[in-house]
């Protein structure tokens, strides 16, 4: 029984693993300590699985479990130095449309954003995935109004790093 | 212009299909590793702070100490006061059960860091209690010590006769530097264990509370 649990777990969060490099991708920097994350949060979201109803979608509650994994439970490991590498796992490959001047912005944003704090880290990340305002106040456990009001701030601060 | 966050929005898109793969072996692997997140440290640091308060309480317990409180006529005293400390220790040991057993990853960021902070409180209260009623008891002994014991007595006697007032003072002073000295000492490694552990959750959780007004 646990084995053919294992497998449902194995296969789904296959399917999904892109969620959880993704928080990576925002908590940290480097590959160490990308890898680091992202085996304690399959250790959590292994964890919270039997609890798992399937009345959300796997992607939705691996979002959440993710996140608090990324905000709270995980110990960041002391050989993560917040300002190497922020390329992270991330393997540089040109599109068609490459456009040198637009990359060299989302590099600063990119920068920009590892250097928010852990829960403006969230906001965005739920902002990037096109979470809307009712999703990112549920998961945060705050009030719908003030997650608005806090993610125009940090997009005010954004454009500050961005454009000083 | 765009707006940053939302060209961001665009290249973190197309950044989605360039994340190295992990396998389905690789996961299996990952499962069967040990966590290593804050709240494993807490449960086992507070586990152990359990035991610890509980076995010094039950390890100081001989013959002779109980033919001493009864010399000292505190025997009943003390009896029924390690009663009421039983009863107060399983409160404390519930209490922790039960907070522990709320703190889950599948509640709000808010919900988890609240349970988490809630069941540390817990074990931080346990402590206070436990050096309270160990400075409780022993001022009760060093009162009966003073009055009943015959030793302590010729020795209070003879100082008596030369400067009654400066002993006194020597005496509170050095119970008082022994206090001191212990509380501090657990003041600061508290400060050191849980403030390396929890610096980053508190933190955050005040951050969330600011944006929450």
């Amino acid at each position: 029984m646990s084995n053919s649990l294992e497998q449902s777990f194995v296969t789904q969060l296959k399917e999904n693993q892109n969620i959880v490099h993704k928080i990576c991708r925002l908590y940290t920097s480097g590959e160490d300590a990308h890898n680091d994350l992202f085996q304690e949060i399959t250790i959590q979201l292994w964890k919270a699985f039997p609890k798992f109803r399937g009345d959300s979608k796997f992607s939705t509650w691996a979002y959440r479990v993710g996140l608090n994994t990324a905000i709270t439970l995980y110990r960041k490991s002391t050989r993560t130095v917040a300002t190497t590498d922020m390329e992270g796992k991330r393997q540089f490959i040109a599109p068609d449309d490459y456009n040198f001047e637009e990359e060299e912005q989302i590099k600063l944003l990119y920068k920009a954003v590892h250097q928010l704090n852990d829960i403006e880290k969230a906001l965005v990340f739920m902002y990037l995935e096109d979470k809307d305002y009712e999703e990112i106040a549920e998961t945060l456990g705050i009030s719908e109004v003030n997650a608005r009001v806090k993610m125009n701030r940090i997009k005010g601060k954004l454009k500050k790093i961005v454009n000083p | 212009m765009t707006e940053e966050l939302d060209l961001l929005k665009k290249a973190w898109k197309k950044d989605a299909h360039v994340y190295e793969q992990v396998n389905e072996n690789q996961i299996y692997k990952m499962i069967h590793k040990r966590s290593s997140s804050i709240v494993k440290w807490i449960l086992m640091i507070s586990i152990a702070e359990l035991i610890l308060w509980a076995g010094i309480s039950l390890l100081t317990i001989d013959d002779n100490y109980l033919k001493t409180l009864e010399m000292y006529h505190i025997d009943t005293l003390f009896k029924v006061l390690s009663v009421i400390n039983y009863v107060i220790v399983f409160f404390f040991i519930y209490m922790f059960y039960k907070n522990f057993k709320t703190i889950s990853t599948t509640e709000t960021v808010k919900k988890l860091m609240s349970s988490i902070i809630k069941t540390r409180k817990t074990v931080q209260y346990y402590i206070w209690y436990n050096l309270a009623m160990f400075a409780l008891i022993f001022i009760i002994v060093v009162i009966s010590q003073i009055t009943y014991d015959p030793s302590i007595n010729s020795v209070l006697e003879n100082a008596k006769d030369s400067n009654p007032q400066a002993f006194w003072i020597v005496i509170g002073l050095t119970y008082f530097v022994l206090f001191a000295v212990t509380f501090g000492l657990f003041w600061l490694f508290y400060r050191l264990i849980y403030g390396f552990l929890m610096r980053r959750l508190y933190k955050n959780y005040e951050e969330l509370k600011k944006m929450d007004f």
